[in-house]
């Protein structure tokens, strides 16, 4: 029962956060003098027909499952107070060259895409692991070098789609792009389950790296709160000082987040790339994960189970935005609604956490009145 | 000072209470026109709620404020600083990017027709500066200047306001002893000028030093004013704690002849002229607490981080009985069982917006049970947590309560019963019970105590030369990151040391440099 109340107490603030988010959104679009119950209406629109209303699930979750893995891939970084601003650039890079490489073989079909995987990892990785030693050894800030190397990266995969990668079947005219990655090579959608659920088929895959995602998620939810990298690496960021004092190297910290973040943001690409394109062209690669992964990380305050939430409000967000244009709602609505509900959970998780914060010194202190500490006694109700 | 003048300030029977605890009962204080009015205290004595009271931060919930006989209520310190009062917080509050001028004005600008007007206030800056010596320089930029200069920006600030009685927290504790002095050049300047000033400490040296009378402070309630002519800093101390007070001395020697840990020739350069530190050597044995006294800044840090392997030495070796662990990163040196007691808690100790569990963790989190090559374990963390709660007497609701809701004594304890509830085979301590209330001190020597007895090498580094003399079984002396002196704690007194510690002394025959 305890419990209860401490997860309601946990998830109250940002409730009552969605819901200042919506009334905010809803005088925006007063102000631009359309009608915010009927925005409100599309956004839980599914579409009329059983067949809509499952090819909108299955955008839902298309769209959820890279915004999780680069959600989780900016929150390594996060919990030590590293701004791994390039996951946008390591994905690209990863899933370009795991296209390319993935064309170039061909294996069993499990051992085919496992290799795909890792070879996305280790790329994403590989690229996380510039800013990293640039920081280690030169002290450059990662959030200026992830920043430029996002640029360089659009070059670079760019030149592997054309020089290395390139598929020589192409006809003049025809955009670049990788060879397609033969039949063993791609991850079997989720369409069928939808039949086995009693529900309509999408027409469009879904696509069942999600299954991966998860799974993911819960060894990083492991990793984070029960081995010993996901202390230090606690440790480091709430204080790198103290971390340093006691053993823990930053250096090695900051290597060993980097490479882990891109290794994650190497996945991003793949649902795509496994599910449904099978080829890395420029023109069709869906950029921006990487961007709007950093928003979903800080709503989700960097635990998986809050980043899973974030990335499925996010996407439902997105998936409405078509919607909200056929009644006239411009798909901003869409993008500023993000931006106001991750300041409006910032904000209230913030003064929630502060009370808490408060109400546990309180406790301290009755605890031991005598030599309770003076700075916490003049916490509340300062006003100088 | 006129010695029968009707207090300027006076405190009745002020009792303040919060949700659990009474902070103030039954305090009473009177302030005198010209004097320096100290208040002593242990840490949560009530010192501080006591000063936001009478700043109007607080409102007290029973007694009376007298300014000039006459009874007043502030609801603010606005109302507070408009009868003539003015506070100085231990943390200064200045805009590093805004001139001094600028700062001092900051909130009371003077207008003439809607516009500032700062030719007047730089007038009466430079007034008050050449008043009360202050020296300053009314368009430097704050951010350039020493946290002595900040803190004289501070009390011309309160100045400007017109203050007659300035309330200093804590003042000296982030000053050098240089600068201490000048702040006391200032008081005595402030003093002569008819003004007040309350200041707060718990370095009863320099109370008996500065003040014209003390009002001491314990557990809320005034104990007593006293006269600092007639009184030792003993009796002083007694009276703060309210009982014996306890000492530091150890009883018998139980040095063994086995080197702990040994450090030879360590040496470790800086961009300046001078090396951080130089030929240092010596020996720890088990059983043995070797001091190193000195004035701050004189290598202390250094020599602590790098038995630590937190900084890489230049020349020299360090080994711990017999292997050599020049090499070892900090890591390897903490599994191998060197605990680790860093000065500054808050910054190097704990982490504050942890649990006290996870706490229990840092630094030992490569130790089984709880810690572990690849995982960790926090129900096991937790037990021990507990179990450290419980024998080191920290006071928190559990394993679960954030650091940071904990009081300074607590904390330290904390981080004791962390380092010490492992088996150590050598355990560096720097500064072990700075800010640390007398309670506290005394569990915390005798923790020392116990450890040494059963055989634990300790190197101490501390600024209470009567802690070092008490618990240290040799004493190194520092001086520009060289060992100058080596003293048996037994027959030297603390002016002996501070000699040694300036310079003024130099070694001559037994005590040489090594």
């Amino acid at each position: 029962m305890t419990w209860l109340l401490q997860l309601a107490r946990r998830i109250a603030p940002t409730l009552v956060a969605l819901v200042m988010a919506l009334l905010i959104t809803g005088v925006f679009i007063l102000i631009i003098g359309e009608n915010p119950l009927a925005a409100l209406g599309a956004l839980f629109d599914f579409g009329d027909s059983a067949t809509a209303q499952a090819n909108s699930i299955g955008v839902w979750i298309n769209r959820a499952t890279p915004l999780f893995l680069s959600g989780l891939a900016v929150s390594i970084g996060f919990r030590m107070g590293l701004f791994n601003i390039g996951v946008e650039g390591q994905y690209r890079v990863a899933t370009v060259i795991a296209a390319g490489v993935g064309a170039a073989i061909v294996l069993p079909a499990p051992l085919h895409i496992l290799v795909i995987v890792l070879v996305a990892m280790a790329a994403g990785a590989a690229y996380a692991a510039i800013p990293a030693v640039l920081k280690t050894t030169r002290g450059v800030s990662e959030v200026i070098s992830t920043i430029m190397l996002n640029s360089i990266a659009i070059g670079l995969a760019a030149w592997f789609v054309r020089s290395p990668f390139a598929d020589p079947d192409l006809g003049a005219g025809e955009t670049a792009a990788t060879r397609p990655i033969d039949e063993s090579g791609h991850f079997p959608g989720l369409n069928d389950l939808f039949g086995t659920l009693g529900l309509e088929e999408p027409r469009r895959p879904v696509h069942g790296f999600v299954v991966v995602a998860i799974v993911v998620g819960i060894v990083m939810a492991v990793v984070l709160s029960r081995s010993r990298f996901g202390f230090e690496l606690r440790a480091s960021g709430l204080n790198a000082l103290a971390a340093a004092a006691n053993g823990i190297s930053s250096k090695a910290m900051v290597i060993k987040a980097m490479l882990l973040s891109g290794a994650l943001a190497g996945l991003v690409g793949l649902p795509d790339l496994l599910g449904s394109a099978h080829r890395f062209q420029t023109d069709s690669f869906v950029a921006g994960y990487g961007f709007t992964g950093i928003a979903v990380a800080l709503l989700g305050r960097n635990r998986p189970g809050g980043i899973a939430l974030a990335a499925l409000l996010f996407a439902f967000l997105d998936r409405a935005g078509p919607r909200l244009q056929s009644e006239g709602i411009p798909p901003a609505a869409v993008t500023i609604m993000q931006g106001i509900v991750v300041l409006s959970v910032l904000i209230v998780d913030e003064v929630a956490r502060r009370r808490l914060r408060r109400r546990e010194e309180r406790r301290a202190r009755a605890q031991d009145p005598a030599t309770r500490s003076e700075e916490s006694a003049a916490q509340p109700e300062v006003s100088s | 000072m006129t010695e029968n003048a009707a207090p300027v300030i006076e405190l009745t029977g002020i009792t303040k209470r919060f949700p659990g605890v009474v902070a103030n009962s039954d305090v009473h204080l009177a302030v005198k026109p010209g004097e320096v009015h100290a208040v002593v205290g242990e840490n949560g004595a009530g010192k501080s709620t006591l000063m936001k009271i009478l700043y109007g931060m607080y409102q007290p919930d029973e007694g009376t404020i007298s300014v000039d006989g006459a009874p007043v209520e502030f609801g603010s310190p606005r109302d507070a600083i408009s009868a003539g009062i003015g506070m100085v917080h231990q943390h200064f509050m200045l805009a590093d990017n805004f001139t001094v001028l600028e700062n001092i004005v900051l909130g009371a600008e003077p207008t003439s027709g809607g516009r500032l007007d700062f030719g007047a206030a730089r007038t009466k800056i430079q007034e008050i500066s050449d008043r009360y010596g202050l020296g300053l320089r009314p368009d430097r930029m704050v951010e350039e200047l020493s946290v002595a200069d900040r803190q004289r920006i501070e009390i011309a600030k309160v100045l400007y306001r017109g203050a007659r009685v300035l309330i200093l927290d804590e003042p000296t504790a982030v000053l050098v002893p240089q600068e201490v002095d000048a702040l006391f050049e200032n008081l005595a300047e402030l003093r002569s000028a008819g003004l007040s000033v309350i200041f707060i400490s718990h370095k009863l040296d320099e109370v008996l030093q500065v003040a014209d009378r003390i009002t001491v402070i314990r557990r809320g309630a005034t104990v007593g004013t006293v006269d600092p002519q007639a009184t030792t800093s003993r009796q002083l101390a007694e009276l703060m704690v309210g009982s014996e007070l306890p000492t530091p001395e150890t009883t018998e020697s139980t040095v063994t002849e086995v080197v702990e840990l040994a450090v030879a020739d360590l040496r470790i350069c800086s961009d300046g002229e001078r090396d951080l530190l130089s030929d240092i050597t010596f020996d720890a044995r088990q059983g043995e607490i070797v001091g190193f006294a000195g004035v701050e800044g004189n290598g202390q840090s250094e020599l602590v981080e790098a038995i630590m392997g937190l900084r890489k030495p230049d020349a020299g070796t360090i080994t711990l009985g017999s292997q050599d662990m020049t090499a070892w990163s900090a890591q390897d040196r903490r599994a191998a069982g060197i605990g680790f007691i860093p000065e500054d808690r808050h910054r190097q100790a704990l982490l504050l917006d942890a649990p006290l569990w996870e706490n229990r963790l840092l630094g030992w989190q490569t130790k089984a049970p709880a810690g572990g090559r690849y995982w960790i374990r926090p129900r096991l963390a937790r037990q021990e947590a507990a179990a450290i709660m419980t024998e080191y007497d920290v006071r928190a609701p559990g394993p679960d309560t954030m650091a940071d809701a904990l009081s300074g004594g607590n904390q330290q304890k904390f981080v004791i019963g962390r380092e010490m509830s492992t088996k150590l085979r050598v355990l560096v301590a720097a500064h072990p019970t700075r800010g640390v209330d007398v309670g506290a001190q005394a569990a915390i020597w005798d923790r020392l105590r116990e450890a040494r007895a059963a055989g634990l090498a300790t190197v101490l580094i501390s600024a209470d030369l009567e802690e070092l003399l008490g618990l240290s079984d040799t004493l190194y002396v520092l001086l520009r990151g060289r060992i100058v002196a080596k003293l048996d704690p037994a027959d030297v007194t603390p002016e002996i040391l501070g000699g040694y510690m300036t310079g003024a002394v130099t070694a001559n025959g037994e005590a040489a440099e090594r």
